[in-house]
Order: structure tokens, then sequence, then C-alpha cells
């Protein structure tokens, strides 16, 4: 029983820091029809630059907002420099952002030297509580916690302000909602910097979670957050969400009674996923 | 006219090359313009993907792992004999065309995003299973063998890698100006019109992919024979990176541009790592390939060879156009 319960927890938490970085996967996707390969990239930067800002403030919290600003600057630059030129040409917009994670995930390395930074978590975030024999690591409670306030605070931006009408029905029908006088290229630049955000916030909270942080990951997780964007469907919020926790959890478990088959097991999900409803679980179009 | 002129040129270099190791006798120049015909192989099949049909994929790195890893564990396993090198040829060939058929079934229908998923985490499938089993693989740290007899003088395999390099140049080079190949062409430039004039698109998709994952096969082939090493870098990311810098830089669509991309990325590999005993920043090289990579992709999508062809057809134009004027006047 502990075991399951441990193993729940952890999946739950890893699902979670992959719905961040899915999420403004799917967000771009479903609003600007771009496939992000970078996304992977910002994810490690979030990392590093949280990281380092934490190390060298000693507030876990300005490290945080200090990740979410280099996702929202890095997702503003992406997007007017990278993303902007090759709009509607997918062959162009996976091979340009395929180079961005190249430089990204190369610069991390000059700024921040090649060999992995270790990240602890505050103090009122280490340790443990017990629960009869069950020990609940406090941390992660602390990311899902995290993970389900950005997702309700975006579901409810989404659904309840006009802001979040204006993404909707751009998502549906881009030129309606231009002909009725709304600059949607900024509403384009908006999104994609918050999905930058989201996927930094995912890194830096990686960090102590996994106890070490290195340039590599991004591409890791990155893979992870494609196969949660195909079984979730592209472009669908709450699919990204759950199929997030489901690849998060079969992870673990995976990872606990058959170690060998954990990342073939998300693959061969993804694969009969495809095979069966290419669209996705919650996925609107093919 | 032109297109002799043309030949003629390609098969001067040829010969150059030829010539090369009986004239300039060094080494490392030798063992490096082996690794540069090995990749061009790697980058022309790539190039057939990429630059003919027009698919992305982003897990080439796979079927050339699969080759390095076949030869290896051919010469391990069994005798470092030219009857199990053949053979070891034969189970790659019949390996990667099937892996490369049914990864094309599954996911060449769909749009390029999903077969560029797709094939990453197919390759990462392979990393992994590379990886973890060790009784085949040795794991991470991979493991030495030795290559026929006939295979070990560098010189000789130079020779052999620069002649399958021609000979997979001067195939391609028929296959896409077959009937088949006209058709992957006008795949990548309007798909729906192909599939409207009657052409089973999904078909010549993976032909194409079937045809390439076989050249890539090959390729990894001789990459861990020149190494006489495989371990699992032959599997990761960087391999299908360097197929797809090549590939744009060189010139996309024009195969002569794969080997020159291969041969530019190699030498400026080679020379820009001596160089960081200079300055570290030489070590992150790629920093460097990457923002030209990006720019490639934005100003010049057909890279330096079409580049330049298209720059020579322009001035041709011209001047015909010069001509008419005179006559008319």
């Amino acid at each position: 029983m502990e075991v399951f319960f441990n193993l729940a927890l952890n999946g739950l938490a890893t699902g979670m820091l992959i719905f961040l970085l899915a999420a403004g996967l799917t967000l771009i996707f479903g609003l600007m029809d771009v496939l992000n390969f970078a996304h992977g990239g910002l994810f490690a930067w979030g990392a590093y630059s949280g990281t380092w800002i934490y190390a060298t403030t000693g507030s876990f919290f300005i490290g945080i907002i200090g990740a979410i600003i280099t996702g929202l600057i890095l997702g503003m630059i992406t997007e007017r420099f990278i993303i902007k030129p090759v709009y509607g040409n997918h062959v162009q917009q996976i091979l340009i952002t395929l180079g961005l994670m190249l430089v990204l995930s190369e610069l991390l390395k000059v700024v921040w030297g090649p060999n992995q930074l270790s990240a602890v978590a505050p103090s009122f975030l280490q340790g443990s509580w017990e629960v009869g024999n069950i020990i609940i690591i406090k941390y992660r409670v602390f990311i899902i916690l995290v993970g389900l306030l950005v997702f309700l605070a975006v579901q409810y931006v989404l659904k309840n302000t006009k802001i979040g009408l204006v993404v909707r029905a751009g998502v549906m029908n881009k030129e309606m909602v231009q002909a009725l006088g709304i600059n949607i290229k900024k509403v384009f630049m908006l999104v994609f910097m918050i999905g930058a955000a989201m996927a930094a916030l995912g890194g830096v909270l990686l960090g102590p979670y996994s106890g070490v942080i290195h340039a590599e990951m991004g591409m890791e997780f990155a893979i992870l957050a494609f196969i949660v964007v195909v079984i979730g469907g592209m472009g669908s919020f709450p699919g990204s969400i759950l199929a997030a926790i489901l690849v998060g959890l079969s992870g673990s478990f995976m990872a606990y009674y058959v170690p060998d088959l954990a990342l073939a097991a998300n693959m061969l999900l993804m694969v009969v996923v495809l095979i069966f409803r290419p669209q996705g679980l919650f996925g609107m179009k093919g | 006219m032109i297109k002799e002129k043309k030949n003629l040129f390609y098969g001067l270099i040829a010969v150059m090359l030829l010539v090369l190791p009986f004239v300039y006798d060094s080494r490392s120049m030798i063992i490096l313009l082996t690794q540069v015909f090995i990749f061009a192989m790697f980058a022309m099949s790539y190039d057939l993907l990429l630059g003919y049909t027009g698919i992305v994929s982003f897990g080439h790195a796979m079927f050339f792992g699969i080759g390095a890893y076949t030869i290896g564990i051919f010469m391990k396993q069994f005798e470092p004999t030219v009857p199990y090198f053949l053979l070891a040829v034969l189970v790659t060939v019949v390996l990667t065309a099937i892996l490369s058929y049914i990864v094309g079934l599954l996911t060449l229908r769909l749009k390029s995003h999903f077969y560029a998923m797709l094939t990453l985490a197919f390759a990462g499938l392979f990393l992994v299973l590379a990886e973890k089993w060790r009784s085949l693989t040795y794991g991470n740290d991979g493991f030495t063998f030795r290559t026929p007899e006939v295979f070990r003088d560098r010189f000789d395999f130079y020779l052999i890698c620069l002649v399958a390099m021609i000979l997979v140049f001067v195939l391609l080079t028929r296959f896409t100006n077959s009937p088949l190949g006209r058709v992957l062409q006008a795949i990548r430039e309007n798909e729906p019109r192909a599939e409207s004039l009657g052409y089973s698109v999904i078909q010549y998709k993976i032909i194409a992919s079937v045809v390439s994952g076989v050249i890539a096969g090959l390729a990894g082939i001789l990459y861990s024979m020149s190494l006489r090493f495989v371990n699992t870098s032959v599997f990761t990311m960087d391999i299908t990176l360097d197929a797809l810098l090549m590939t744009i830089i060189g010139g996309v669509g024009t195969l002569v541009g794969a080997i020159v991309g291969a041969g530019i990325i190699e030498f400026a590999h080679h020379w820009l790592t001596q160089l960081a005993k200079v300055h570290w920043i030489f070590e992150r090289w790629i920093i460097l390939f990457g923002i030209v990579y990006i720019l490639a992709v934005m100003f010049f999508p057909k890279g330096i060879v079409g580049t330049l062809q298209n720059m020579k057809k322009r001035k041709k134009h011209t001047v015909e156009n010069k001509d008419d004027k005179n006559i008319s006047g």
C-alpha cells in the first residue's frame, strides 16, 4: 500500500511537470498551428536561470519569478525573430525550431558551464509528513499543487475572460477574429510568451525534484511532452493534463515494476493512440 | 552540354580524391576524409527524405545505429571474416527496410509534425534498447571489435568509402531522376495535387523512406567499421542533427549539397575542436552552426549549392534576355 501510494504521488508530480511543458506546447499549437521543437530548450533555460537566481538571492520564490520572467523574455524573442518569419510553413517551422533548440542548449553550457548543477528545495519544503506508514514528501505535494493551480488559472482565463474568448475564437477562426478588429498577432505573441513561461516554471520546479539539472534535460522532457501532446490531442488543454498524468503515472509504476520498459511503455501507448485515434484522445482535428 | 560539363567536373573531383592518398600521405587527413565520405552517404540518404520528398525525420539516427550495431555484433559474436561481413550487410538491409516500412506505414499518413515527433520517439526507443540490452551491446560503454583483413588498411578503407559514396551518389541521382523520383518531387511541391493526379502518395513516401533508411544503415556499417568501435552515441540525436545540418547548409534537394555539407561540417568540427585549445568558446562550435543553420532556413532555404545554382540560372536568364533585345533591336 505504501509503495502504491508513493508511486502514485511520484507519478502525479512528474505528470504535473510534464503538463507544464506540454500545456505551452499544445496552446501554441492550437492557436498558432506551430509545433515548437525548441520548447524543451525553454524548459531547460527556466531550470538553469531559476536555480541560479535562487542560489544567488537565497529566496526560492524570487527564483521562480526569475524563471518565469526568463521564459517570458525568451518567448517574446523567439516568437518575434524565429517563429514569425515562418508562419504557415510546417517543414520550415520544424527545422528552424529544432535549430533554436540546439542553440539554446549550447548557450546554456556557455553561460553556466557544461557540468550539471545541483538544486535543493528550500528548507520549508524539505522533508516529509508521515501519515501512518505512508511517507508524503512535501516537495512533491507542492509540485502537484502548483500544477493544479496553473491548470485552473489557465482554464479560468480561457473560459471566463475576454482575452480567453479571443484566444479560443482565434483557434477556431483566425480571419474572423481579425476581421472583428482584434490584433491577432499580439494575441499570438502573448500566448507564445505564456507558453514559454509555463515551460520555464516547469523547469525550475524540476530542479529540486530530481536534485540535479543538466543541459540535455530539455530534450529528454520534450520527448515526454510530445508523447503527451499526441496522446492528449493536439491543441486540447484538458487533454494535455490528463495525458500528462497518465504518462507520469505509467512512468513511475513501470519504473518500479518493469524498469527496462519504462520509456517503451509511453512510446507504445503513443503508437496505439496514433493507430486508432490519430487526432488524440481529446483532439478535434486530425 | 551543361550536363556533360557538370559530369566532367564531378568526374575530375572523383579522380582527384582517388589519387589523393597516393600523393598526399597524411594519416589524419585520410581518416578525416573517410569520415566525410561516410557522413556524405548518410546526409544524401537524409536529403532523399527532406529535400526530395519533403519529409522531416528526427529519427534518422536509428537506421544509422542499426547498421553500426549489426556489423559490430556480427564481428564480435562471430568471426571477423568477409562472409560474416556480407551477412551483416544483408541483415542490416533487411532490418532497416522492415523498420522504415513499419514506421512509414504508421506515421506517413499523418501531418509532418507527427512524423517528426514519432521518429524522434522511435530513435529514443532504440537508444534505450541499446543501453539496456547489455548482453549484446555492452550498454553505454559500447565495445571494440575486429574487422576483416581486407578492411584493415586505412588507405584501402578510404578507397572503399570513396567508391561507396560515388556509388550511392550515382544510384540516388538515377533514382531521383527516374519517373518515381519525379513523383516524389511532385509530392514535395504539392501533395494534394499529386494525389489528385492519381498517385497513391503514401506508397511513394514509404518507398522513399525505405530507400533512405537502407542507405543510412549502410553508412552506419562503414562508420563503425572505420572506428572499429560502437557505442550508444550512434543512436543519439546528435547523429540526426549532423545529417540535418549537412543537408540544410549544403543544399536541400541537391545530392551534391549533401556531400558539400558533410565536408564543411566535418572539417569545421575537426578544426574548431582543435581551436578549443586556444579559446574554450570553440568547444561550443555547435552554437555557430546552429545560428548559421537558422539563418540558412530563413534566408537560404536551398543551402549553398542550391543558392549557387539559382544565381547561375538567373545570370543565364539575364544574358538570354539581353540577347533577345539585341536581336529585336
